[in-house]
C-alpha cells in the first residue's frame, strides 16, 4: 500500500500510478494539456508543474511515479506563477481566434487561459502564420493553433497504428504535417480529431454549423457499419447529426472510432432518402399513402398465398436491420405466411462459416472477445484484412504486436505490414495446401490432444509434408517452419478468419483446416463479419433452418416450444436460402419476395441473373432507406427508419447485445412497425408498441436471450451468451475438397476497403470523399505484362459481366487478382461474378471468377 | 528508388543500431546523397527500407537543419558567421560570396554550381572563418582562398 498525502489529503493507492492519477482519484484536478490518459505519457506541456516536499524543483505529475510518504501541493503561488508563464508562451503563437474557432467552448487551451492564464502577454512580436490547410477531403488543419502537445501524433502512432502523422521542423515553427504535406493519405480513423485539445486539427463534416454547446442532445448508440459494434455519441442539434465521437470507457472500441463510425452518418440526412411508400403503377414507382401502400402488399401476399401456397412467399431480412425488425419479420414469414423461406446475406459467408465451426466446436465457439485479442500471444490472420474490415478488431491484432505478440498472416495483410508479421503468401488458390501443411506440421508437433474425435478423425486424414507444401504454394520450408514455429509455442493463440477463404472452391474443407490449427494449438476464433447485426439476423431465426435462438427447425421439441409460443403450427420443411430464392424466381415457383433492407440486386453475385429471376416475380416489396437497384424493381417501395431514428438491439460478432437508440426525430415507420402493420392487415395483430416489447417476447422464447431487459443490457452492453453450448457437436463433419491450381489467366478479387461498406457509406459524402469511385486494383506484375498504367481506363470482363474502371496499380494485391470493391453503383465486383455455390457453406465461391482486362482508354 | 550500393550501405547502417529509428539519421544522409536533397521519394525509400513510418522519417529529417530540404546546387558552401567567424570577417565573406559568384544566403546560383548555406558554429573558432564545401572543411578563410578553393570545385 502506498500513501501519498496531496493537499493535505491522504490518498491510498493499491498500484502504483502517478502523482496526477493518485490526485484524480481523489477528486483533486491538476490542469494539464498533453496528458491523454489512452496514450503513453509526454511530460511535454508543464502544466501539471506540481510541488513535492523534499524535491528541489517542481515535478510534472503526470510522468512522476507517487512514492509512499510523499507530500504533494498541486495549488501554491509559484506553481501558478509557471502556469500562468507556461501559457503566456503557449499564446505567443496560439491565435485569439476563438470566435470563429469550432473549438470554443470545448478547448482545452481556453478553458485553461480562462482559469489560470494571463489576462495580457508580454511579447509583442508576430503571431506565427500558416495557411489553414483545407486540402483534406475530410480532415482541416489549423496549425496556427497547433500547442505541439504531440497527443495526435501519438494517438496516431502508438493507438490507431497508421503514423501517419509526425512533428516536422523545430522549435517554434513545429508543427503536424502529414507526410504529403497537404492530404493525410491516411486511415481516417479520426482519431486525431478526438484527441487534438484545441482546434488544430477538425473534422471538415458539418464545419462551422454549430458550436459545442448548441449539441444539446447526445445519444449514446452502436456504430450501423461492421459486425465489431463500437459504441459511438451522436451529437444532435436541430435534429441533424452533426457529428459522431467514441467516447472512453466504452465497450469494443474504448474511445477510438474507424473511419466509417466517425465519418460515414450522413447517410442518415442525405436528400436521397425515400420519404413517402411507392406503388408500381403502368411500370412507374409512384407516391402512395401508408394505408395504401400496406393494404396492397397485405392484400397481394394474401392472394399468392392462396394461390400458389404458402412457399411461393420469400423474405429476405438485413443484417443492417434490429434484432427486433428481424425477429418481427421471421415471425411474420412464418406465422402469418406460413413459410420458413427466410434467409440474408449474412447466407454469403459468415452464416455458413459459423454454423460450421459450431457443429465442431460447439455454440458460441466464434463468440469471444475482441479486447481479447491484445493478449493474445500469437494471432493468424487468413482471409482478409481485419483493419479494413473490422477496423476496431484490427486495431486489437496491432496492440497485441506492439506488446511482442507475434503476428501469423496467410498472404500479405496490408493493415499489418508495419508490425513485422511473418508472412506466408501463397500462389493463387494454393492457400489449402498451405493450410494443409500448417495443420500436418503442427500435428507432428502438438500430437492429438484427443477431446474432439470427429475433428481429430479428419486431421488424421491430411497430410501434406513440408517440401510438398513450400513446392506447391510457391513458400520456403524455413519460412514455413518459423511460421509454425511461432504458432506451436504459443500459449493464448487466435485465429482471425476473413471471408475470403469461406468464399472459396474448398471453403468449408479450408474452415476445417483452420478448425484443425485452432483445435491443434488450443486458439479462439474470431469470425469477421462486415456488418452489424449479421450475428443478430442469425440468432434472430433469419434462417431457412433455424428458430430464434439459433435453435435448429428439424429438432421436434423445439419447434414445438415457439408452436406454443406462438400459438401457431409452424412449417416443418426448411425453407429457402437466398440463393434457392433467386433460383425459385428464375424458375417461376417463386412468386412473392418480401426484402427488407437489403439489396440483392447489387449484393449477390451476378446481378443481371437475379435482376433477370426477380423481374419474374409477382410481387416484390422492397422496405429500404433509398431507392436501391432492388427498390427500383420493386412492385411497392416502403420508406424505412434509419439507425439513427428508432430503437432496437444489435448483436455483434462477439455475441454482444447492444442497445441501439434513437439519435434524430423523423416521420415514418420503423421496419418492424411496417411488418407488423401488414401482418395486422392480414388478420393477424402483432401487439407490440415498441422495440423494447418485442425484445420481451424474444426473451421468453429464445433461449439464447433467456431473461434478458433492455435495463441489463443498457448497464453494460451484454455478453448474452452465457458459454453453455446449446448445440452439442453432431460428430459428422461434411467437406468438400477442391484441387488447386488452375494456372494463368486472371481471377476476380472482392476488394472490401476501409472507407466503404455496401451501399450505405455510398450516401455518406465523408467517405466517398476519401474513397471516390471503383477502381480495378493490379500488382505491378499485372500492370506490366499487359502495358498498362495507373488511371488506364480498362474494360474488366467475366462470363456474367463486364465494367470499365480505371486501373489502379498497387503493391498488396497479388498477381493474377483483379480487385475491386462492391461499393459503387452500377460498378460492384459481385456483378462480374459467377454464382457457383460451396456446397456445403452454401456460400458463393469468388475466388473461381475467370476475368479478362483490356484496355479501353485512358 | 535506391541503387544496391545505397541499399547494402543502409543495411550496414541499421546493423550497426538497436532499432530502425536510430538509424534514421545516417540512412537520411545516404538518402540525401542518392537524390539530391530530401524529395518525399529519398524519405519514402528510406522508410521502406527500414521500416519506419514515412511521416516520422520526414519529421525527424526536418528537425536538422544539415539535411536539403529543397533542391540544392551541385556542391553546398556551408559558411560560419557565429561569433569568432564574424569578428575575423565571414560577413566580408558573405558579401564576397554575391559579388563574385552570384551566391546569396540560402540560395543557389543559377547555373546549379554552388548552394550557399549560412551555419552556426562548426567549432572552428580557433581558425575561424571557417566553411564547408559538401564534407570538405577549410579554415582561415581570405577572398582571396574562396576564390581558389571554389575554383577546385565545378
Amino acid at each position: 500500500m502506498i500513501t501519498v498525502t496531496i493537499n493535505g489529503k491522504e490518498i491510498r493507492l493499491e498500484k502504483p500510478v502517478t502523482v496526477l492519477e493518485a490526485a484524480r482519484s481523489a477528486g483533486i484536478k491538476i490542469p494539464t494539456l498533453c496528458y491523454h490518459e489512452q496514450l503513453e505519457k509526454y511530460g511535454g506541456c508543464r502544466l501539471c508543474l506540481v510541488e513535492v516536499e523534499k524535491m528541489p524543483r517542481l515535478q510534472t505529475a503526470c510522468t512522476l511515479m507517487a512514492a509512499d510518504g510523499m507530500v504533494v501541493r498541486t495549488e501554491t503561488e509559484a506553481i501558478a506563477d509557471v502556469r500562468r508563464g507556461v501559457l503566456e508562451f503557449l499564446l505567443i503563437n496560439h491565435p485569439l481566434d476563438c470566435p470563429y474557432c469550432d473549438k470554443a467552448g470545448e478547448c482545452e487551451l481556453q478553458d485553461l487561459v480562462e482559469k489560470y492564464g494571463p489576462t495580457t502577454g508580454r511579447f509583442k512580436e508576430k503571431k506565427r502564420k500558416v495557411p489553414e490547410s483545407l486540402e483534406d477531403p475530410v480532415l482541416v488543419r489549423n496549425m496556427e493553433r497547433c500547442v505541439v502537445c504531440t497527443r495526435c501524433v501519438r494517438m496516431c502512432e502508438g493507438v490507431q497504428g497508421a503514423a501517419a502523422i509526425g512533428v516536422i521542423n523545430r522549435g517554434g515553427h513545429s508543427h503536424i504535417e502529414p507526410f504529403s504535406g497537404g492530404r493525410f493519405d491516411c486511415e481516417y480513423c479520426g482519431n486525431c480529431v478526438s484527441a487534438c485539445p484545441v482546434g488544430a486539427i477538425m473534422s471538415r463534416l458539418h464545419r462551422h454549423s454549430y458550436r459545442p454547446w448548441q449539441l444539446v442532445s447526445e445519444t449514446v448508440t452502436i456504430c450501423p457499419y461492421c459486425g465489431v459494434g463500437c459504441t459511438l455519441v451522436a451529437q444532435v442539434r436541430d435534429d441533424v447529426i452533426k457529428r459522431v465521437v467514441p467516447r472512453i470507457g466504452t465497450p469494443v472500441n474504448n474511445g477510438l472510432l474507424c473511419s466509417r463510425g466517425r465519418f460515414g452518418y450522413e447517410f442518415v440526412g442525405s436528400k436521397e432518402r425515400l420519404i413517402t411508400p411507392l406503388i408500381k403503377k403502368n411500370g412507374v414507382l409512384e407516391q402512395s399513402t401508408w394505408e395504401e401502400a400496406i393494404g396492397f402488399v397485405a392484400r397481394r401476399l394474401g392472394e399468392i398465398k392462396s394461390k400458389f401456397g404458402s412457399d411461393a412467399i420469400a423474405g429476405i431480412a438485413s443484417p443492417r436491420c434490429t434484432n427486433e425488425d428481424n425477429y418481427v419479420f421471421q415471425k411474420f414469414m412464418r406465422v402469418v405466411l406460413g413459410t420458413n423461406n427466410i434467409d440474408s446475406t449474412a447466407r454469403t459467408g459468415y452464416a455458413g462459416a459459423q454454423a460450421f465451426l459450431e457443429n465442431i466446436f460447439g455454440q458460441g465457439a466464434t463468440a469471444n472477445l475482441i479486447p481479447g485479442l491484445v493478449n493474445a500471444d500469437a494471432v493468424l490472420i487468413a482471409g482478409g484484412d481485419p483493419t479494413a474490415v473490422n477496423p476496431i478488431l484490427g486495431l486489437q491484432i496491432r496492440s497485441c504486436a506492439r506488446k511482442g505478440g507475434n503476428i501469423l498472416t496467410i498472404g500479405h495483410v496490408k493493415g499489418v505490414r508495419h508490425y513485422s508479421p511473418t508472412e506466408l503468401k501463397p500462389g493463387i488458390h494454393a492457400e489449402t495446401a498451405l493450410l494443409e501443411g500448417i495443420v500436418t506440421a503442427l500435428r507432428e508437433r502438438k500430437g492429438l490432444p484427443g477431446s474432439i474425435q470427429a475433428l481429430e478423425s479428419k486431421i488424421k486424414e491430411i497430410h501434406r509434408p513440408a517440401d510438398d507444401t513450400a513446392r506447391t504454394c510457391g513458400v520456403t520450408e524455413k519460412a514455413l517452419a518459423s511460421f509454425v514455429e511461432a504458432l506451436s509455442t504459443a500459449s493464448t493463440p487466435a485465429v482471425v478468419i476473413g471471408k475470403e477463404v469461406i468464399q472459396s472452391a474448398g471453403g468449408s474443407y479450408n474452415l476445417l483446416l483452420l478448425s484443425a490449427i485452432s483445435y491443434l494449438v488450443n486458439a479462439r476464433i474470431h469470425l469477421l463479419s462486415e456488418r452489424a447485426n449479421e450475428q443478430g439476423v442469425v440468432d434472430m431465426g433469419c434462417a431457412p433452418d433455424l428458430l430464434p435462438g439459433s435453435r435448429p427447425l428439424s429438432y421436434v421439441e423445439f419447434r414445438r416450444r415457439y408452436e406454443a409460443a406462438w400459438k401457431v403450427p409452424l412449417p416443418e420443411k426448411p425453407g429457402m436460402t437466398i440463393f434457392d430464392m433467386i433460383d425459385a424466381a428464375k424458375a417461376g415457383s417463386l412468386r412473392a419476395l418480401y426484402v427488407m433492407g437489403e439489396n440483392p440486386v447489387f449484393n449477390l453475385p451476378n446481378a443481371k441473373g437475379v435482376e433477370a429471376a426477380l423481374r419474374g416475380l409477382e410481387l416484390l416489396v422492397v422496405q429500404d432507406i433509398f431507392m436501391t437497384e432492388t427498390a427500383r424493381m420493386a412492385d411497392v417501395v416502403f420508406p424505412a427508419l434509419s439507425w439513427a431514428e428508432r430503437e432496437g438491439t444489435f448483436t455483434n460478432m462477439e455475441r454482444r447485445l447492444q442497445i441501439l437508440r434513437k439519435a434524430v426525430n423523423r416521420e415514418g415507420m420503423e421496419d418492424w412497425r411496417i411488418v407488423a402493420e401488414i401482418s395486422g392487415n392480414m388478420g393477424v395483430k402483432m401487439h407490440f408498441s415498441s422495440a423494447e416489447d418485442i425484445f420481451a417476447e424474444i426473451t421468453r422464447v429464445s433461449p439464447l436471450h433467456r431473461d434478458l431487459s433492455y435495463e441489463e443490457i443498457a448497464k453494460s452492453g451484454i455478453y448474452p451468451y452465457k458459454g453453455e453450448p446449446l448445440r452439442g457437436v453432431t460428430g459428422d463433419i461434411k467437406i468438400e475438397k477442391t484441387t488447386a491450381g488452375d494456372g494463368g489467366g486472371l481471377f476476380l478479387g472482392v476488394e472490401r476497403p476501409l472507407f466503404h461498406s455496401g451501399t450505405l457509406s455510398r450516401r455518406a459524402p465523408g467517405l466517398v470523399k476519401i474513397y471516390e469511385t471503383a477502381v480495378a486494383r493490379i500488382s505491378p506484375a499485372t500492370a506490366a505484362a499487359r502495358s498498362l498504367k495507373e488511371g488506364d481506363v480498362v474494360r474488366v470482363s467475366s462470363a456474367v459481366g463486364s465494367l470499365e474502371l480505371p486501373v489502379a496499380i498497387d503493391l498488396s494485391v497479388r498477381d493474377a487478382v483483379v480487385m475491386i470493391t462492391n461499393n459503387f453503383e452500377g460498378r460492384g465486383a459481385l456483378s462480374l461474378m459467377e454464382l457457383v455455390l460451396e456446397p456445403i457453406l452454401r456460400a458463393p465461391i469468388a475466388d473461381k471468377t475467370a476475368v479478362t482486362i483490356e484496355k479501353v482508354g485512358r | 528508388m535506391f541503387s544496391e550500393a545505397a541499399v547494402r550501405e543502409i543495411q550496414e547502417i541499421r546493423a550497426k543500431y538497436p532499432t530502425a529509428r536510430a538509424a534514421l539519421l545516417p540512412a537520411i544522409y545516404v538518402a540525401q546523397r542518392e537524390f539530391g536533397w530530401l524529395t518525399p521519394e529519398a524519405y519514402e525509400a528510406v522508410s521502406d527500407l527500414l521500416g519506419v513510418p514515412k511521416a516520422i522519417a520526414r519529421g525527424v529529417g526536418t528537425f536538422y537543419a544539415m539535411y536539403k530540404q529543397k533542391p540544392m546546387g551541385r556542391h553546398v558552401v556551408q559558411l560560419c558567421t557565429n561569433v569568432s567567424c564574424m569578428i575575423l570577417g565571414a560577413e566580408r565573406l558573405v558579401d564576397f560570396l554575391k559579388s563574385r559568384f552570384g551566391l546569396e544566403p540560402g540560395g543557389t546560383t543559377p547555373d546549379g554550381r554552388f548552394s550557399l548555406v549560412i551555419m552556426e558554429c562548426i567549432g572552428a573558432c580557433g581558425t575561424a572563418p571557417a566553411m564547408l564545401v559538401n564534407d570538405d572543411f577549410y579554415e582561415n578563410l581570405t577572398e582571396k582562398s574562396i576564390e581558389d578553393i571554389l575554383g577546385k570545385y565545378d
